[in-house]
């Protein structure tokens, strides 16, 4: 039988060798992908996202534990269909226009994805129309926007009332983060939550979606 | 006689005695965006910063980049420019590497930012090698001193923007993603660069020994989630060992502070850096000016402390007073420590909340506090 805490540990160790020699293992085994990926993967990235919140672990460890499951799911992939991998709902994200910081972004849409949702990343520098429509495209639960400046924040404001204005802010929960957003902040442009760091914000996304 | 802006600023950098608060307010954020879109108040259209500031009864940080020009031997630099992009590619005999910056000053910021960074893969080693052995520093500070003159005693132009070597490699040359990979995979080619990179760094700070820079930033833009796995290892050695240099120079050393500071608390203080600018405190980030000031006593100069959040509209008038009140009792009874925004006026930043804040000093900011 699979042993997955070596696959656990892979990913918590950081170690992209060692979980898809695992993930490859697995699949040899006979463990379905979806097992792979539940009891593996995304069981893993619950630990390194307890221990980031707990500040036990810093985005370096982050960013090769998020590595580990990237290339793993890499080797599961062609073994999955996409009727066979439930989603927990679809999340469109992206850093609001003038700002082009990402680390946090890319930090979140890889625990996104860990923990079971869709991501649809758009990348940085995003203007208010590309947000809008993103959200009539992908038509997602969530959508996240970063901004890592004051000077930034603002805009996120500017897409919540054009989602107004085009009729899709009811349709979709909208969550903002970034080193200088606060809950005031969240609260005084009327978006749905704010997450502080990734670990919070998976959290709210699972509430906002209700899982 | 009163001391001027500039006296305050340096006395309390200097951990030297002051008459009041100094204010060291910085708006080029603010004034660009305002600029480039003509929607500068109509009163101050057609100034500059420093005379903004001085309406406002506020002293000045003007920023300045470099005080050399970089040239590179054995190596062809192609510049295309597509505005806002520039691409720029560095073509030596170990191969060809290329960066993309973005630069929009009427949207607010002052410098370019970097859309792509030179290092793409463990390929690039051989070419970052030839780049960083091959730099060459030229000083050049006509610009920098026609800001100083700008400026004159009614505040500092800080300068430059400068690194330290391992962050200059995170920033500049790989990305702080690809970097953590690559130091995880390749150490010693990553520390090979870091030794190297070291080399141009000390060019920069032998331009600065010999420049009229009182307070060099020698660093800064961290973050603790980022920072806190490499700092004691590759920062705070450097800062130890360039304060050092500085001091002997007759310098002081500055950082710019401006992310989360917490788990770096300790840190800073083991680095001798002797001015932490752009302090940035809650609700920007998790720490206050009390915790700041409990830990670092009176061994850092503060410049900072009022969150650039709090001049914008979404706080009312009332609150930005309050803050800035309660502020000045935190820090009694005041000495080194420099007020001023953490860390920039945003474009939606009311510019009469800086005349307010340098009031309010006026008021309450008599030291002792």
């Amino acid at each position: 039988m699979f042993d997955y805490s070596t696959l656990i540990q892979a990913v918590v160790g950081g170690n992209h060798i060692r979980s898809v020699e695992l993930a490859s293992e697995a699949l040899k085994d006979g463990v379905s992908p979806q097992d792979i990926v539940g009891s593996g993967l995304q069981a893993g990235m619950r630990i390194v996202g307890d221990k980031f919140s707990a500040g036990d672990f810093f985005v370096p460890e982050m960013l090769l534990a998020s590595r580990a499951v990237t290339r793993a799911m890499e080797v599961l992939q062609p073994h999955i269909c996409a009727a066979d991998m439930p989603t927990l709902g679809r999340v469109v994200i992206g850093t609001v226009f003038g700002d082009i910081h990402d680390i946090g972004k890319n930090l979140l849409a890889m625990f996104l994805r860990g923990a079971g949702f869709e991501v649809f990343d758009l990348g940085i520098n995003i203007t208010t129309d590309s947000f809008v429509g993103a959200v009539k495209e992908y038509a997602p639960a969530i959508l996240g926007m970063s901004a890592l400046i004051t000077t930034t924040m603002p805009t996120m404001g500017d897409v919540i009332k054009a989602l107004e204005v085009a009729e899709l802010r009811s349709r979709v929960k909208i969550i903002v983060g970034g080193a200088p957003v606060t809950q005031h902040f969240t609260e005084y442009i009327g978006a749905d939550g704010y997450g502080a760091d990734g670990g919070s914000a998976i959290k709210l996304c699972r509430n906002l979606v209700g899982k | 006689m009163a001391m001027t802006e500039k006296q305050r600023i340096l006395a309390a950098a200097r951990k030297q005695p002051v008459d009041k608060l100094p204010v060291g307010a910085r708006i080029d954020v603010w004034y660009n965006y305002h600029s480039g879109h003509d929607t500068l108040p109509e009163k101050y259209k057609g100034w500059g910063i420093p005379d903004i500031l001085c309406d406002q009864g506020a002293g000045i940080q003007l920023r300045h980049g470099a005080i050399w020009r970089t040239e590179y031997r054995d190596t062809e630099v192609v510049v295309h420019e597509d505005p806002p992009y520039t691409t720029t590619e560095y073509k030596t005999p170990k191969g060809t590497v290329s960066k993309k910056t973005m630069f929009t000053p009427q949207e607010g910021p002052w410098m370019p930012y970097e859309l792509e960074l030179p290092f793409k893969s463990v390929d690039d080693y051989p070419v970052i090698e030839h780049l960083l052995e091959n730099t060459v520093l030229i000083p050049y500070l006509d610009d920098y001193l026609k800001k100083v003159e700008m400026v004159g005693e009614n505040g500092v132009v800080v300068a430059p923007d400068s690194y330290s070597p391992m962050q200059e490699i995170m920033r500049t040359i790989m990305g702080y993603e690809r970097f953590f990979f690559e130091l995880h995979d390749y150490p010693s080619r990553v520390e090979h660069l870091y030794e190297l990179m070291k080399e141009v760094v000390w060019q920069k700070l032998k331009i600065l020994a010999e420049s009229p820079v009182e307070t060099p930033e020698v660093c800064g833009n961290w973050s603790d989630d980022i920072h806190t796995p490499v700092f004691r290892k590759y920062f705070t050695p450097w800062f130890q060992e360039v304060g050092e240099f500085l001091h002997l120079k007759g310098k002081l050393t500055q950082a710019h502070i401006d992310g989360e500071m917490r788990r770096l608390i300790p840190m800073f203080l083991e680095t001798g850096i002797d001015v932490a600018e752009a302090w940035s405190p809650a609700p920007m980030t998790s720490v206050t000016t009390a915790e700041l000031r409990e830990a670092w006593g009176d061994k850092v100069t503060i410049w900072g402390g009022v969150p650039a959040i709090l001049f914008e509209p979404q706080y009312s008038d009332e609150e930005f007073d309050e803050y800035v009140k309660h502020l000045l009792k935190e820090i009694a009874p005041g000495y080194n420590f420099i007020l001023g925004m953490g860390d920039n006026l945003a474009f939606d930043g009311k510019i009469e909340r800086v005349g307010r804040m340098a009031e309010l000093v006026d008021k309450y900011g008599r030291l002792p506090i």
